[in-house]
């Protein structure tokens, strides 16, 4: 478990999203979990979208679905690879350095 | 006209309850008036759509003021797998994938018709443009769009399945 994580269920959807997503979508070369105890949070590299207009990662969020064997809330941004780093990230989001790579 | 409160509405639900009038309206006006008419409302339910899903549903703020999300929307909506289950695609996430992926390029062009994308030199369905080869300004009202809805088959299947995509979306509480 993550450091001050206390809901594993959050580790437990991240990597399995982490691990879907990889695979529907090869173009994801990495994928970032920002821990949180209520929420899902991905940040997920790929060249497939355009660079970011505003200098800030948007998120998109999704409702927990259970019945999906999705329990909690997900929010997930995708940027390019260039871009880490160096875009404001959501507030609550944490540091840059917060963000922990799933492995695939 | 009397506003009507529905109670305590998020952003998320408002751009959700836009987006879905704006879709109503669409659904009216398709066939009865200007080609124009029924792009303006496809642009502006498709972008409601993708800022609804920008929006916590329990935050505090409103999407970005951006008008091209469409695509990205899309491009994020491809890997979820419980909107892949909802559509009917199931554990095919491959096929849904290739699905999403073969609608892109159409999205991408609804994406840029929103004004501030055509700019003054290219077809958008709300105000007039210099078209520059020929030298001509032109109303919204009076051109074609025949690059969303020529005569060749493979377009028109395109616009209808991303008709029926955003019609599904906007049926689920996403």
């Amino acid at each position: 478990m993550a450091v001050g994580q206390k809901n594993p269920e959050v580790e437990r959807q991240a990597k399995y999203l982490a691990a879907d997503n990889r695979q529907v979508e090869p173009d994801i070369t990495k994928v970032y979990w920002f821990p949180d105890d209520n929420e899902v949070r991905l940040l997920e590299i790929t060249e497939i979208v355009p660079l970011t207009s505003d200098g800030e990662v948007h998120p998109f969020y999704f409702r927990a679905s259970p019945i999906d064997d999705l329990p909690l809330p997900t929010a997930v941004a995708m940027i390019r690879a260039e871009e880490f780093g160096k875009l404001k990230l959501p507030d609550q989001w944490g540091a840059w350095d917060d963000g922990i790579p799933l492995e695939g | 006209m009397e506003y009507r409160w529905k109670g305590n509405m998020g952003w998320h639900e408002a751009y959700l309850a836009q987006a879905r009038s704006d879709w109503a309206v669409l659904k009216r006006l398709s066939g009865k008036v200007e080609t124009c008419h029924t792009l303006h409302y496809l642009q502006m339910a498709t972008e409601k759509l993708a800022k609804a899903l920008l929006t916590s549903p329990c935050g505090a703020d409103p999407a970005p003021p951006t008008h091209v999300i469409f695509v990205r929307m899309l491009q994020v909506l491809k890997a979820r797998p419980e909107i892949r289950v909802r559509l009917g695609y199931g554990d095919a996430a491959q096929a849904f994938r290739k699905y999403i992926d073969s609608l892109l390029d159409y999205a991408g062009r609804i994406e840029r018709l929103a004004p501030d994308q055509a700019g003054f030199d290219h077809p958008n369905p709300e105000y007039p443009w210099l078209d520059k080869p020929k030298r001509q300004v032109l109303a919204p009202c009076e051109y074609s769009f025949d690059q969303f809805y020529p005569r060749d088959k493979k377009t028109i299947t395109k616009m209808a399945k991303i008709d029926m995509l955003v019609g599904e979306l906007l049926k689920l509480s996403v």
